[in-house]
């Protein structure tokens, strides 16, 4: 029998919540306070688990999920469909892991730049520089100087 | 005493510099209405750290203003493209756009704007009326009540915010866990921490609702790689004069519709999970079913654009209302407004307009003075607001993601929330694309504490577990919250005609009129009574033969 995706959705949720369950065992337990430190967390996931095993039991009895429409299938058209969506996140991540060393201002212009010209195409270079270094520039300004906001400075940059 | 309040309120928003801000908050929620695809709970979510450095009264102003620009800038773009910039103004497009395509663009607008302007005022006023009566109800409510009352918002906003129940549930519960990672707040053990100091603060919360609407909605935004490149629109006349005066003319000959409109929003509003986009649509479904020309509706009937566009401005006030009296936000922009007030050490509950009565007044005096900044800005700057749809999607997501980034660092000058950011706009947009509604969620991450602190209370005060139930405001807010998380299966029976429906609004009025009676007093009872009358002539009817 092959499971639909709730199906797949609802049997990881009760696995995660599974093991929350399980985590929430170490959690210390003072000797002061009525309610303990774990008790919310529990009733929150056995709550989960018991609407995960609906939803699971919801998502056999609703059968298969529809073929997909014709077309080109594999990792190549999963890459296709979500291509923008892989960007997005590869270049935020890797803003957030270059932000230490090249700093707020010059991380965000560049991760701006980049993601304009990754989503929009590079025929638009220069529109896309400028749209990254007014819009980065202006908010950086506005931030530092307006609001008093110490804004994250890089090892590498020094800005 | 009131008048005392009110002119403090007064003196407090009516500065030069907060005046300022309401009018770059109301154009640019009125920006954002107009772009589709950028919410009005984005727009609000990313206004809130410019208001860290600000007074209290001064930010919550910026923030009603944004809000307020946001419920009117959907229109513009609506009646003139076609295209509504919020999901609070698809009903408007039915008649506005047809009403500007036969030539009367300037009419459309004037309706739209003049509407919007009425819903909004007369929803300050009901706000004003009845918030501080629904505070004085609330100081009866004790931590069973208040628990219980979060569980029936987080169990409504459930029903009301998908397809699937179950679905609602289970983010509502990923809500309330999400927030008791970290520190617990009573006794400051860590929980799910797994060693990491990242766990062990917790999330903010405010990165995590920008990373649950503003990320995971643009990472929708753009999915599709030809959308993302299209201009939002190339149509829409700029050239265009609004016809006040016979708009007012109109609004006042269907005065009726009016009304009508913004109680709907208003009744809306209140209701935790139901906002604009189901406000605006059964204002327009009312109107068309009370009209004497039913069939003139979608060709461009003035009241196709009067019902809409009143009850999703009227909506606000309505969602104001339990947040000031209670603490429990109405919606999820409202929820954003409880953060602003916590990230200021304000605690809205029912004494909040009792002891912070300037603050409240202020928030009062804001909405009101929103609304008349909404209607100056519309009329003078509407070529601004339909050129704003000639952007295209992915320039604005880029932006808008590194806006946030500056922003969410600014909460706590932490790098941290950057990453909270990151993974809450993962789990969002996973949550999006699995059919998972985030209403919910947010409301849990932002009830979780509340849940928490209240229950932790009530068993420090008594360890009996059936006073959740058997006191009368908790045992109300429980009945309600199981008819309410019964309704989804309860209508897709009704249009399979099973016959147990027809006693489902009965029995609904007969269980509630119980906590009534228990109540005491005076006016409950009597209540009581007219709910278990209702009950009676309801059976009645179901148990009557139906004509053929």
């Amino acid at each position: 029998m092959s499971l639909n995706r709730d199906a797949w959705v609802a049997i990881a949720l009760l696995l995660i919540a599974g093991g929350l369950m399980v985590a929430s065992f170490d959690i210390r337990e003072p000797d002061y306070g009525q309610l303990s430190p774990a008790a919310w967390p529990r009733v929150i996931l056995g709550a989960i688990l018991a609407m995960g095993v609906i939803y699971l039991i919801q998502s056999l009895r609703s059968g298969a999920d529809e073929p997909a429409p014709d077309g080109p299938k594999g990792a190549r058209a999963f890459v296709a469909h979500w291509r923008n969506v892989l960007w997005v996140f590869a270049l935020f991540l890797g803003y957030l892991l270059a932000l230490p060393y090249i700093g707020m201002l010059i991380g965000a212009m560049a991760f701006v730049f980049l993601l304009l010209t990754a989503l929009g195409g590079i025929g638009r270079t220069p529109i896309h520089l400028a749209l990254a270094l007014v819009s980065v520039g202006g908010m950086w300004a506005l931030f530092t100087y307006a609001l008093g906001v110490l804004l994250p400075t890089g090892s590498l940059t020094g800005i | 005493m009131v008048w005392d309040n009110l002119a403090l309120a007064l003196a407090e928003i009516a500065t030069l510099e907060t005046l300022l801000f309401m009018i770059i908050g109301t154009s640019a929620g009125l920006l954002a209405g107009s772009i589709p695809g950028f919410t009005i709970a984005m727009a609000v979510v990313l206004t809130l750290p410019f208001t860290f450095a600000m007074p209290p009264a001064q930010g919550l102003a910026t923030m009603i203003s944004v809000l307020v620009g946001g419920l009117s800038g959907g229109l513009m773009a609506g009646i003139l493209t076609g295209i509504p910039g919020t999901p609070s103004s698809v009903a408007t497009t039915f008649d506005g756009f047809p009403m500007a395509r036969k030539g009367e663009p300037g009419f459309a607008l004037g309706l739209g704007v003049w509407s919007s302007f009425c819903g909004g005022m007369i929803s300050a006023v009901l706000l004003v009326l009845f918030a501080p009566q629904l505070a004085q109800i609330g100081l009866e409510f004790q931590p069973w009540d208040f628990f219980m009352l979060v569980i029936f918002a987080l169990t409504v906003t459930a029903s009301l915010a998908g397809e699937n129940l179950i679905k609602g549930l289970i983010a509502g519960a990923i809500g309330l866990l999400a927030r008791t990672v970290g520190e617990d707040e009573a006794v400051g053990v860590g929980r799910f921490d797994f060693g990491s100091d990242y766990l062990l603060t917790g999330f903010n919360f405010i990165a995590v609702l920008i990373g649950l609407f503003a990320f995971s909605q643009l990472l929708s935004d753009v999915r599709d790689p030809v959308k993302a490149r299209q201009s939002l629109s190339h149509q829409g006349d700029v050239r265009i004069r609004i016809e006040h005066g016979r708009a007012i003319r109109e609004l006042l000959k269907r005065w009726v519709v009016v009304i009508r409109s913004a109680l709907i929003g208003m009744f809306t509003g209140i209701l935790p999970g139901a906002g604009g986009s189901i406000a605006n649509i059964l204002a327009y479904d009312q109107a068309k079913k009370a009209s004497k020309e039913p069939e003139s509706f979608g060709e461009g009937n003035p009241e196709g654009i009067i019902a809409p566009e009143t009850s999703n401005n009227a909506v606000e006030g309505g969602s104001l209302t339990p947040l000031m009296a209670l603490g429990i936000p109405g919606d999820v922009t409202a929820a954003v407004l409880l953060g602003a007030l916590l990230i200021h050490d304000i605690v809205p509950g029912p004494t909040f307009i009792a002891e912070q009565p300037v603050l409240a007044y202020s928030i009062f005096v804001a909405f009101f003075a929103a609304n008349f900044i909404m209607l100056g800005l519309q009329s003078g700057m509407l070529r601004v607001f339909v050129l704003v749809t000639r952007i295209r999607m992915y320039m604005l997501a880029a932006v808008i993601l590194a806006f946030a980034t500056i922003g969410v660092f600014s909460l706590n000058n932490s790098t941290d929330d950057l990453w909270t950011l990151f993974w809450f706009g993962l789990l969002g947009f996973f949550m999006r694309q699995l059919g998972f509604p985030l209403a919910p969620m947010i409301l849990g991450v932002v009830l979780g504490n509340v849940a928490e602190l209240n229950l932790s209370r009530a068993l420090a005060i008594d360890t009996d577990i059936t006073l959740f139930v058997t006191r009368p405001w908790a045992m109300f807010f429980f009945i309600i919250a199981v008819f309410s998380a019964a309704f989804p299966y309860f209508q897709a029976q009704r249009e399979k005609g099973k016959a147990w429906t027809r006693f489902y609004a009965p029995a609904m009025l007969a269980c509630a009129a119980l906590p009534l009676v228990l109540m005491g007093g005076a006016v409950r009872p009597v209540l009581a009574g007219v709910a278990l009358l209702a009950a009676g002539w309801l059976t009645w009817r179901a148990l009557s033969p139906r004509p053929a």
